[in-house]
């Protein structure tokens, strides 16, 4: 099949539309085929990443990449960064406001989710943005049968 | 099993009808959407008092057919104009998260 690319723009706690990546992507790997076990995995993955924007970030993009071998999201957003990625990693601790509480986030669960389900993630935070790639491969395994 | 198992039971209130005929099976109880995001699994009633537009965004990605709210709440009108469009049943009752999966479960759910 055609390779399938999106870019998304996520917006700083519009919480109201977060979800939206996931949701069409799931739609996409649908489409071509893809099991609903690996489409659980990526769309956790993709959503975990995609709340991380909106309730930690000022906001910023989501690409998209399906091909044959394998299902590639890259996330930039626009800072402030990850002030300890090693914590970040750490199931339960949480920097969230009290904002993304209220709204049902902030368990501390969402990158250690991400890496739980992801065949690769690449993480790099500095001030200026944090930068999130999260590789998910594509097996025969991993069509329905 | 279908819904009607709800929706015929007086202590649920039927927030909608927007998923006569869903099939549920199992059930997920919990507050925190990363939670149910890693662990529920697609058919499960989810029984949460979080009634933001965000809990149907997961039951959506993960095909959660219904959702319970326990002590009587209710959600806002967004939030149900949003499951009536994504097909997601909705539920209240006066029971607490514990009594509702207790009900559920010897409901056969």
């Amino acid at each position: 099949m055609d390779p399938y690319i999106r870019e998304h723009n996520i917006e700083r706690n519009d919480i109201a539309n977060a979800g939206t990546v996931a949701s069409l992507t799931k739609r996409a790997l649908k489409q071509r085929g893809l099991s609903r076990e690996f489409i659980k995995q990526v769309t956790i993955g993709v959503y975990e990443a995609e709340i991380n924007v909106v309730i930690h970030s000022y906001g910023g993009t989501a690409n998209v990449a399906i091909d044959d071998d394998f299902v590639e999201i890259t996330f930039q957003d626009k800072g402030p960064g990850i002030e300890n990625i090693e914590q970040a990693l750490q199931a339960g601790y949480s920097t969230a406001s009290s904002y993304a509480i209220e709204n049902g986030f902030g368990a501390g669960m969402g990158l250690p989710n991400i890496q739980a389900v992801s065949d690769e993630m690449d993480l790099q935070s500095s001030e200026n943005g944090t930068y999130l790639r999260i590789k998910f491969n594509i097996k025969e395994d991993s069509y329905e049968h | 099993m279908n819904i009607d198992v709800l929706t015929t039971d007086s202590r649920f209130k039927a927030i909608n009808d927007s998923a006569p005929d869903a099939v549920i099976s199992g059930i997920f109880a919990c507050d925190m959407l990363s939670h149910v995001m890693g662990h529920a699994a697609e058919g499960n009633v989810l029984v949460t008092v979080l009634s933001n537009i965000n809990v149907l965004g997961v039951a959506s990605l993960l095909d959660l057919p219904a959702i319970v709210y326990p002590h009587k709440i209710v959600p806002n009108e967004t939030v149900i104009a949003k499951a009536n469009e994504l097909g997601i049943a909705l539920f209240s009752t006066s029971l607490t998260t514990a009594e509702t999966v207790i009900l559920l479960h010897e409901l056969g759910v």
